[in-house]
């Protein structure tokens, strides 16, 4: 079986998948017809309206099925443009892609008679290795994909780190010196606070990455790679702030959003929607709105100044920062831009997890005089120990691989004085723009063993919590 | 932690809701009319960007880094003027105490700031071409004014002549009544409030589609979108089937496998992935875009999980009247899986539209015509970075068509996003 696979794949190699750049080509062609076939899907989901009535329901579904399928036969019709078939079967007729055709055709028509009851009956197949067979069957192209495109790589991105690849040259196994040149660390005392680096440290080694003074004593903390150290501190200081900012809130909404209140599923909607759009998108937004002369920001901050001055008769001045190129503040306006963007999707999340849960539970504790506060904290909360628990570890784990609001947002990307140089932007510089490809693989996998220790601290928290209840 | 107090305190006024006694009603007005004024102004600030975004999409050129920001889009009225050729712009301008509106006619014309010596805080504005040098131009008098020796001039105020010294200089535009060019106010432009009326720019659309090759990646991003949505749909029906139903030896461990591989984080597959696309002259291809993400676990699982919901009976019936498993697949699973599939659909469609990172990792930044919106985005964010509307316009194009989607098939976007919630 996985030969007619192998054989499919090989030739859809050579001919296919190259075409999908001719497609774009046409495929404005196509869009009409998908947009016939789109209304046809809207009409199928209109259906759902008349669920009282089976037989209206039955026959706006069958309307919508066929506009649907019309269109998508008209964009197919529309995309290929029958009259290239020719050329493209003459630019094709070489050798080896006859032999994959003629292989695969050869494998197909097989299995096709191999699949066909008389013929498995005929060569005594019994049913057990029938249904096998259909397994592997069913189960080769997404298990084709999921080797060539996942494991695979993953082995050789595993591989790639403990060399020196540039991604074009040879690669020479240099061990964990990619590991060691990121992780090593040397710490020196130093007599003075303000003595000279390279009095302390071997400055052809190391760069200093920070001093800080303890009981009297000073100190020095020196790195080999000392921006991985600043991508990783950065990375941390982005979590630590963007976690409970797009959690807590997402939090109280949901209890909010759980009551029987009217209107609630238009709420839920209205903040659901920044996580239906593109990060590019909103990064261009809000780097707008960060605007240090013009933007919307800047003046709201000036116009609650104004405002609180003229009731207290105070005369404090708002501060007009440049968000997006000062240092300081740089890290906290991608920090409110991508909590902004998640609180919606955890709100959706938390909301999911509080309608799980028995009604009664809080009936009784109305009947036993329990408050709100005390309902939220003594049922909701322990109850929503799973949901939680997903919550925060998708929280850590998407915002430790933050990258698209700062290459959009940040210019240079990282900047200003790598304030924003994130642990994955950190990766791509290496990886594709300086093209240390072994390097930017070491970065990869410390970056994994982090997540894969939270993921774990969610498996272990999750199974205690099932075991509470 | 404002908004879990009103989180508890509507659970509080549903229970009390039960048994209303005339003292309690307003308390209960009042708290839900406190947590409606939070939601609404919370969903103000969720949709605040995209107003933002939508309106200075449509502004004209220069009206977009007007202070304080507008909402609005606005330009300003041009006038005729009586005596002039060309329209002018009018302004609200003060005159006489009342306020009225005046075209621009002359711009940059140079004020002086002129105060007397002894009280150079009172301080009158006059044309430098009006105001004359005490003594002449060839020995004009001087008097010590801050500790230096500072012109003299001849400045008339309210009739009379008085010796002053310049203490600062300005630029002032001439204003005029378009009706009557006799009536004539110095003021200061900068300072004066245009007169605007609303206006729109759609064609900063057309612009920024021309702009770059935006049309083209728009078509790309589609094609790419519907590419993988169509593949992966096949593909995890097809495999999830396989796990749900068929019993084949390595069944299990290889679902266990699967499930692994989801908490793999994309970033580790990147540099491994972009190496195999050169490697199978991928790289700057659209294929690239499209092969990789047809294959997910995570869409396996989903429909793995669906498909093990469905009765056993009935595909059982259908074996023994001699149904081919395909057609079970075709005629029972799909039928039934279609809200699934929906879900999957619509997660997938967002993560293929709004993809940045791979893209960008492998698709050639010259070479415009594989480019999918977010790359265009991102080459426009350095070409344009003047035009704010242009940029906008382009973010809209590509954050306006998942929203369309989501308010049609808002059902599917809520379930998927609660179905990853349940994976774990």
């Amino acid at each position: 079986m996985g030969f007619l696979i192998c054989a499919v794949a090989l030739l859809q190699l050579i001919g296919v998948f190259a075409g999908f750049d001719a497609l774009a080509d046409r495929f404005p062609r196509a869009l009409l017809p998908l947009g016939v076939s789109f209304i046809g899907y809207l009409i199928y989901v209109f259906a759902d309206r008349y669920e009282n009535y089976p037989k209206r329901q039955r026959s706006i579904q069958n309307t919508g099925k066929i506009v649907m399928l019309a269109g998508l036969a008209l964009a197919l019709i529309a995309v290929v443009g029958w009259e290239s078939v020719p050329g493209f079967i003459a630019a094709r007729l070489q050798l080896p892609i006859l032999l994959a055709l003629a292989g695969s055709i050869l494998f197909g028509l097989m299995t096709w008679a191999m699949w066909r009851h008389p013929t498995a009956l005929a060569m005594n197949v019994n049913n057990a290795r029938q249904e096998a067979l259909e397994g592997y069957l069913f189960l080769s192209p997404n298990l084709i994909g999921f080797l060539l495109f996942l494991a695979g790589p993953l082995l050789l991105s595993l591989y790639t780190s403990f060399t020196n690849w540039d991604g074009f040259g040879t690669r020479e196994w240099v061990g964990f010196g990619n590991y060691g040149k990121l992780l090593n660390l040397t710490f020196a005392t130093l007599t003075a606070a303000n003595q000279p680096a390279n009095q302390a440290i071997n400055v052809k080694v190391y760069d200093e990455l920070a001093r800080f003074s303890l009981f009297g004593s000073h100190y020095l903390i020196g790195a080999t790679d000392k921006l991985f150290w600043i991508a990783m501190r950065n990375t941390l200081l982005f979590g630590l702030l963007v976690v409970p900012l797009s959690v807590l809130p997402a939090l109280g909404l949901a209890a909010i959003l759980n009551s029987k209140l009217p209107g609630m599923k238009f709420f839920r909607s209205v903040y659901f929607i920044p996580s239906v759009a593109a990060v590019v998108g909103i990064a261009l937004i809000w780097q707008w709105m960060y605007n240090a002369s013009v933007g919307w920001i800047n003046y709201a901050i000036l116009s609650a100044a104004n405002f609180l001055n003229s009731i207290f008769g105070a005369a404090w001045i708002a501060p007009q920062p440049r968000w997006l190129s000062t240092s300081d503040t740089a890290l906290l306006a991608i920090v409110v831009m991508v909590a902004w963007q998640t609180i919606g999707f955890n709100t959706i999340l938390f909301l999911a997890g509080m309608q799980n849960i028995p009604k009664v539970l809080y009936e009784a504790a109305t009947v036993d005089g329990a408050g709100a506060w005390r309902q939220f904290r003594n049922i909701t909360l322990p109850l929503l120990g799973a949901t939680m628990v997903f919550v925060l570890s998708t929280t850590i784990i998407a915002s430790f691989q933050i990258f698209e609001p700062i290459f959009i947002m940040t210019n240079p990307a990282g900047g200003p004085n790598n304030a924003t140089l994130s642990a994955v932007l950190y990766l791509y510089q290496n990886g594709f723009q300086r093209f240390n490809q072994g390097y930017a693989s070491a970065i990869a996998w410390l970056l994994f063993v982090i997540i894969f220790l939270v993921t774990m601290i969610q498996y272990r928290r999750q199974r205690n919590v099932t075991y509470e209840m | 932690m404002s908004a879990q107090s009103a989180g508890s305190t509507t659970i509080a006024a549903s229970a009390r809701d039960e048994r209303p006694s005339t003292g309690r009603r307003w308390g209960y007005w009042l708290r839900n009319g406190l947590v409606y004024l939070l939601l609404v102004v919370i969903a103000f600030i969720m949709i605040f960007p995209f107003l933002v975004m939508l309106f200075t999409s449509l502004k004209i050129p220069q009206d977009t880094f007007s202070y304080p920001p507008r909402m609005l889009p606005r330009e300003q009225i041009l006038a005729p003027v009586v005596g002039e050729e060309e329209q002018k712009p009018l302004y609200n301008i003060a005159v006489d105490g009342a306020v009225r509106e005046m075209a621009l006619v002359k711009d940059n014309i140079k004020i002086g700031v002129y105060a007397a010596p002894d009280s150079p805080d009172v301080t009158f504005e006059r044309p430098v071409k009006d105001v004359k040098p005490v003594g002449g131009f060839m020995n004009q008098q001087k008097v010590a004014y801050n500790g230096e020796e500072t012109p003299l001039w001849e400045v008339e105020v309210a009739g009379a002549a008085r010796q002053m010294v310049q203490v600062g200089q300005t630029a002032f535009g001439q204003f005029v009544d378009p009706q009557n060019p006799d009536v004539s106010v110095l003021a200061n432009v900068r300072l004066s409030e245009p007169v605007t009326q609303f206006t729109w720019r759609p064609q900063n659309y057309l612009d920024v589609l021309q702009l770059n090759g935006l049309g083209r990646s728009l078509t790309n991003t589609m094609l790419v979108t519907f590419g993988v949505v169509l593949g992966q749909l096949i593909t995890s029906v097809l495999g999830g089937y396989a796990f749900a139903r068929l019993r084949f030896p390595g069944r299990d461990t290889l679902f266990v496998l699967y499930l692994g591989t989801m908490m793999i984080p994309f970033v580790v597959l990147i540099m491994p992935l972009y190496q195999l696309m050169v490697q199978i002259g991928w790289s700057d291809k659209l294929a690239a875009l499209i092969m990789p993400w047809i294959f997910t676990a995570y869409g396996t699982f989903l429909m793995r999980q669906f498909f093990t919901t469905i009765p056993k009976e009935i595909e059982e019936a259908a074996l023994l009247d001699g149904a081919s498993r395909l057609e079970i697949l075709w005629r029972i699973f799909i039928p039934a899986a279609v809200p699934a599939l929906a879900t999957l659909a619509t997660f997938t469609f967002l993560y293929a539209w709004n993809s940045f990172f791979w893209p960008l990792v492998i698709i050639n930044t010259g070479n415009t015509d594989n480019h999918v919106l977010t790359l265009s985005l991102n080459v426009l964010r350095g070409r344009a970075a003047d035009s704010p509307n242009l940029v906008l316009a382009g973010a809209a194009i590509s954050v306006i068509p998942p929203m369309l989607i989501f308010i049609l098939a808002q059902r599917f976007f809520i379930e998927s996003a609660t179905s990853s919630g349940v994976k774990g």
